[in-house]
C-alpha cells in the first residue's frame, strides 16, 4: 500500500482555473469580435486572426528562446491578441497589427515576466505604440459596411469638431453602426460580454461601471445629456471600461482600490476627451491608472481585523 | 454606516452523516493514549503517574498535567498498561502510555460526583477532569474559563456553527445532548455569573435551532443565534464579530471585551462530568470521506487507532490518499491507519487517491480572489511575494511581512481554496508566520 499523502490544509480546491478564467474572458469577447465581423467585413477577421496567431506564437518563441516554462496554454496570449484586435480598425495594415502583437507579449508581458507580472496593460501599450509609430488608428476609421454617411470620421472626432449634424443616430451607435476599431463600435455585443464576465464571476461591475459613470456625469455637466450619451457610447469606453480597465495584472488587487483606479480613469478619460486635441482618451487613461497601482494600493490599506 | 461584513466562503457542506445517530465502536483490545496535544499551540507532555505492568480502570488518572499547555489523560479502558513510550503522529512527538485491555472496562473506584461551591473550585474541578477544547486547539477548558477570575465575563458564546465540510459531530451532540448544553450553561451562571448565552449555530442545521430553541424558550439569558452556512464561520474572529459586533483588537485578550468562546461540545463535556464523575475517556467524532464504505458518527475511547474507526464504518472501499483529522479545510494529515485519535480529534476523514490529486500550481495572476476572501482582510499575495525574495533580502522580507501582519493570519485556508493559479498561499502563510516570529526573536535579542 502507498503510503498516505502528508500535506497542510486545504485538502479540497475550488473548480477555479486560470485557462477556464481567460476561457471566460475570450468567450465574453466574441459577440465584439463576431460584431466586427459582420460589421466590418472580411478584413476585420483577417485582422483577429492576425493578431491572435501573432501573439501566441511570439510567446510560445519567447518562452522557448528564454528557456522558460511554456504558457501559451493559459490562453492569456490570446486574450491579449483578441483584444488588440478589436482595439484596431480595419485601416491598419496586418504587417502592422502582427508587429503590436509581438510588441504587446515580448516587451510589455514577457519582458516583465509573464503573466500577472505585467504593469501596463498589453494591448493597449501595443494600440498607443501603433498610434505613435504608424498614426495607424487616426488615419481614418472605415466605415461599417452599408453605412456611407459618416466614413472618415468617427463620432468622437465629429463630436470634437461641434459637428453634431453627422452624428449617427444612438440605435446605430449602440448596435455599431459607426466608424472605429473593430470591436469597439456595437454596444449591444459588449454589454452581452459584460453580462457573460458578471454571470461567471470574472470580474466585478464596479469597475465598468465607475469608469463609465465618470464620464458619463462629468459629460453631463459639461456638455448636457445628447452629448453624455454620445461620450458614453463613442469611441473605446465601453470596451476599454468592460475588458480593460478590469485586467487582473494591470489593475489593483483590493477593491476599494479598483474603485479608485476606476474612478482614475474615467476622470482622465473625460479630461483627455473634453480639453485635449485628441479625440480619445480611453487607452491613455488606462495606461496612466496601471502605473498608479501600487499607490492606489496603498492609499486604500484597511486595518486587518484583529491587526492594527 | 453599513456593518462591516466578513468574507467567507461557500463551501459543498459535504455533511452525509448528519442523520445518523452516533453508535459505539466495539470494545478495543488496546489503546495508546498520547499525554500530549500534539497540536501547533502546545506540544507539552503531562507527566505520566503509572508505570508499566500496572493495572488501571476505566477513568483513572493516568498522567497528570504540568500547566496550560497540557491536560490530566485518564485510562479509557480498563487493563494492564503496557508501555509508555514515544510517539510520532501528524509529524509531531509525544511521550503515549499503551494499554492492553481487560475487556471489563471497569471503572475507576475513586471517581466522585464533584460538588464545587464557588469559582476556584468549579475550576479545579475542571482542571482535575482533563477538559479540553474540542473545536480543535485543546487548550484546557479550565484555563479559559479562569479568565473569569480576573475580569466579568458577560456573554458565553457556545460555538455550535460546526463550519468545517464533513463533520457532524457537534450537530448530532446538540440534537442529543441539550440536556447538558442546559447543565454547563446552569453551571456557568453559578458560578461564572454571566449574564448572557449566545448559542450560534449555522442554518444548515435547522433540527438543531429548533431543537434547542424550544428548550431554551423559557430562559431569557439563552438566545439560539442562527448563523449562514459559511466558512469559516466557526474561526474565533469570525464569531465574535458576527454574534456580537465585537473584534479582540491587537493585544488583546477576548475576556477583555467579557466574552468567552466555548465549543459546544466541550460545554457538554464538562457538564457531564459534573453529572457522572467520568473524566474525559471518550468522544462522539464523525468518520467520513471518499475512502471509506459506511461514513458513521462514532462513539469511540480515546486512544483507538484510526484503523479499528474504519472496520466500524464496513472497511475502506478503496486506498487512502489521505487521512485527516478534522474536516476538509483545516484538517491535519495523518501518516497511517494505526495513528490514534486525541481528545480534540472531532473527525477522521480518509479520501481517496483520487479526491488528493493535486493541480500543479501556476503563476500568479493578480486576480484578487485570496484578498476578497480572506475573514480579516489580508492580502495573502503580498506573504507570497515576501517568501519568495531571495537570500539576502530578509530586512525586506520582515518589513513587508509586519505591514501586511500575516501574523493576525488564522490559517483558515480560504486563500489556498479560490485560488485559480492553484498556488499553496495558506501553506505559504504558515512558513511566513513561522519565519518572522523567528526574525523577530533574533532581532530582540540582537540589539534593542
Amino acid at each position: 500500500m502507498e503510503k498516505p499523502i502528508m500535506s497542510s490544509g486545504p485538502h479540497i480546491h475550488s473548480h477555479a482555473s486560470s485557462r477556464r478564467i481567460m476561457l471566460d474572458v475570450i468567450i465574453a469577447l466574441l459577440p465584439a469580435a463576431i460584431a466586427g465581423v459582420v460589421l466590418f467585413g472580411l478584413p476585420a477577421l483577417w485582422l483577429i486572426v492576425t493578431c491572435v496567431a501573432a501573439a501566441v506564437i511570439s510567446e510560445y518563441l519567447f518562452n522557448l528562446i528564454a528557456k522558460r516554462k511554456q504558457s501559451v496554454g493559459d490562453l492569456s496570449a490570446v486574450v491579449t491578441g483578441l483584444l488588440l484586435a478589436l482595439n484596431l480598425s480595419t485601416a491598419v495594415p496586418l504587417w502592422q497589427a502582427a508587429l503590436g502583437s509581438v510588441f504587446a507579449i515580448v516587451l510589455v508581458k514577457c519582458a516583465f515576466g509573464g503573466i500577472g507580472h505585467n504593469i501596463a496593460n498589453p494591448a493597449i501599450a501595443a494600440r498607443v505604440f501603433l498610434l505613435l509609430s504608424f498614426g495607424s488608428l487616426t488615419a481614418g476609421f472605415p466605415a461599417p459596411r452599408g453605412v456611407d454617411a459618416f466614413s472618415g470620421a468617427t463620432p468622437l472626432a465629429l463630436l470634437a469638431e461641434g459637428n453634431t449634424g453627422e452624428l449617427p443616430s444612438l440605435l446605430q451607435m449602440f448596435l455599431g453602426q459607426r466608424g472605429g476599431a473593430i470591436g469597439e463600435t456595437c454596444i449591444l455585443a459588449l454589454l452581452i460580454g459584460f453580462a457573460y464576465l458578471l454571470i461567471r464571476k470574472v470580474i466585478s461591475w464596479q469597475t465598468p461601471v465607475i469608469f463609465m459613470g465618470t464620464v458619463f456625469v462629468l459629460s453631463l455637466v459639461f456638455g448636457g445629456f445628447t452629448v453624455a450619451v454620445y461620450e458614453l457610447l463613442a469611441g473605446g469606453l465601453v470596451l476599454g471600461a468592460v475588458f480593460m480597465a478590469t485586467d487582473y495584472s494591470t489593475t489593483p488587487i483590493t477593491a476599494r482600490a479598483r474603485m479608485l483606479f476606476a474612478l482614475g480613469c474615467g476622470l482622465i478619460t473625460f479630461v483627455i476627451r473634453w480639453f485635449f486635441t485628441l479625440p480619445e482618451g480611453v487607452s491613455y487613461s488606462i495606461l496612466c491608472m496601471n502605473l498608479m497601482v501600487p499607490w492606489l494600493e496603498r492609499w486604500t490599506r484597511r486595518k486587518p481585523l484583529g491587526g492594527v | 454606516m453599513f456593518k462591516k461584513s466578513i468574507s467567507s466562503l461557500k463551501l459543498p457542506h459535504l455533511k452525509g452523516t448528519a442523520g445518523l445517530a452516533p453508535v459505539r465502536i466495539p470494545q478495543p483490545k488496546e489503546v495508546l493514549l498520547p499525554v500530549s496535544p500534539m497540536n501547533s499551540h502546545s506540544a507539552v507532555n503531562a507527566e505520566p503517574v503509572v508505570e508499566v505492568g500496572q493495572h488501571v480502570t476505566v477513568g483513572q488518572l493516568i498522567a497528570k498535567e504540568k500547566d496550560r499547555g497540557s491536560s490530566n489523560i485518564h485510562a479509557s479502558v480498563s487493563g494492564t498498561v503496557k508501555a509508555i513510550e514515544p510517539y510520532v503522529a501528524g509529524g509531531r512527538k509525544a511521550i503515549a502510555i499503551r494499554i492492553e485491555s481487560d475487556g471489563k472496562m471497569e471503572k475507576c473506584p475513586d471517581l466522585k460526583i464533584p460538588h464545587p461551591t464557588n469559582l476556584d473550585e468549579f475550576l479545579a474541578c475542571i482542571r482535575d477532569s482533563g477538559a479540553v477544547g474540542l473545536g480543535g486547539a485543546a487548550y484546557p477548558v479550565w484555563a479559559k474559563l479562569s479568565a473569569a477570575q480576573k475580569s466579568h465575563i458577560s456573554t458565553v458564546l457556545i460555538n455550535g456553527a460546526e463550519c468545517e465540510p464533513y463533520i457532524t459531530c457537534d450537530h448530532r451532540v446538540m440534537l442529543e445532548h441539550g440536556d447538558l448544553i442546559q447543565k454547563g450553561i446552569e453551571l456557568m451562571k453559578q458560578f461564572m455569573g454571566s449574564e448572557e448565552y449566545i448559542i450560534g449555530i449555522e442554518k444548515n442545521k435547522p433540527d438543531a435551532i429548533e431543537a434547542l430553541t424550544e428548550r431554551f424558550k423559557d430562559d431569557p439569558a439563552v438566545k439560539i443565534l442562527p448563523l449562514s452556512s459559511v466558512y469559516p464561520q466557526g474561526a474565533k474572529q469570525v464569531l465574535l464579530y458576527n454574534a456580537t459586533g465585537k473584534v479582540v483588537e491587537k493585544g488583546q485578550r477576548m475576556a477583555s471585551l467579557g466574552v468567552v468562546i466555548i465549543n459546544v461540545y466541550s460545554l457538554v463535556k464538562m457538564a457531564e462530568y459534573f453529572v457522572t464523575g467520568m473524566p474525559m475517556v471518550e468522544r462522539i467524532l464523525t468518520v467520513e470521506g471518499s475512502a471509506v464504505k459506511e461514513p458513521k458518527n462514532l462513539i469511540a475511547p480515546i486512544g483507538v487507532t484510526v484503523r479499528e474507526l474504519v472496520e466500524a464504518c464496513g472497511g475502506l472501499k478503496e486506498e487512502p490518499g489521505k487521512i485527516l483529522f478534522g474536516g476538509a479545510m483545516m484538517g491535519k494529515t495523518q501518516e497511517s491507519l494505526d495513528n490514534v485519535i486525541l481528545k480534540a480529534t472531532n473527525a477522521v476523514v480518509i479520501m481517496n487517491r483520487k479526491d488528493t490529486e493535486k493541480t500543479a500550481a501556476s503563476p500568479c495572476i493578480h486576480c484578487g480572489r485570496c484578498v476578497s476572501v480572506c475573514p480579516l482582510g489580508l492580502n495573502p499575495t503580498a506573504f507570497s511575494r515576501a517568501m519568495e525574495l531571495p537570500e539576502g533580502e530578509e530586512e525586506l522580507r520582515a518589513a513587508i511581512l509586519q505591514r501586511e501582519q500575516v501574523k493576525v493570519c488564522m490559517e483558515c485556508g480560504c486563500c489556498s481554496y479560490v485560488c485559480p493559479a492553484h498556488r499553496p498561499l495558506a501553506e505559504t502563510n504558515t512558513a511566513a508566520i513561522g519565519w518572522i516570529r523567528n526574525w523577530e526573536k533574533a532581532h530582540k535579542e540582537g540589539g534593542r
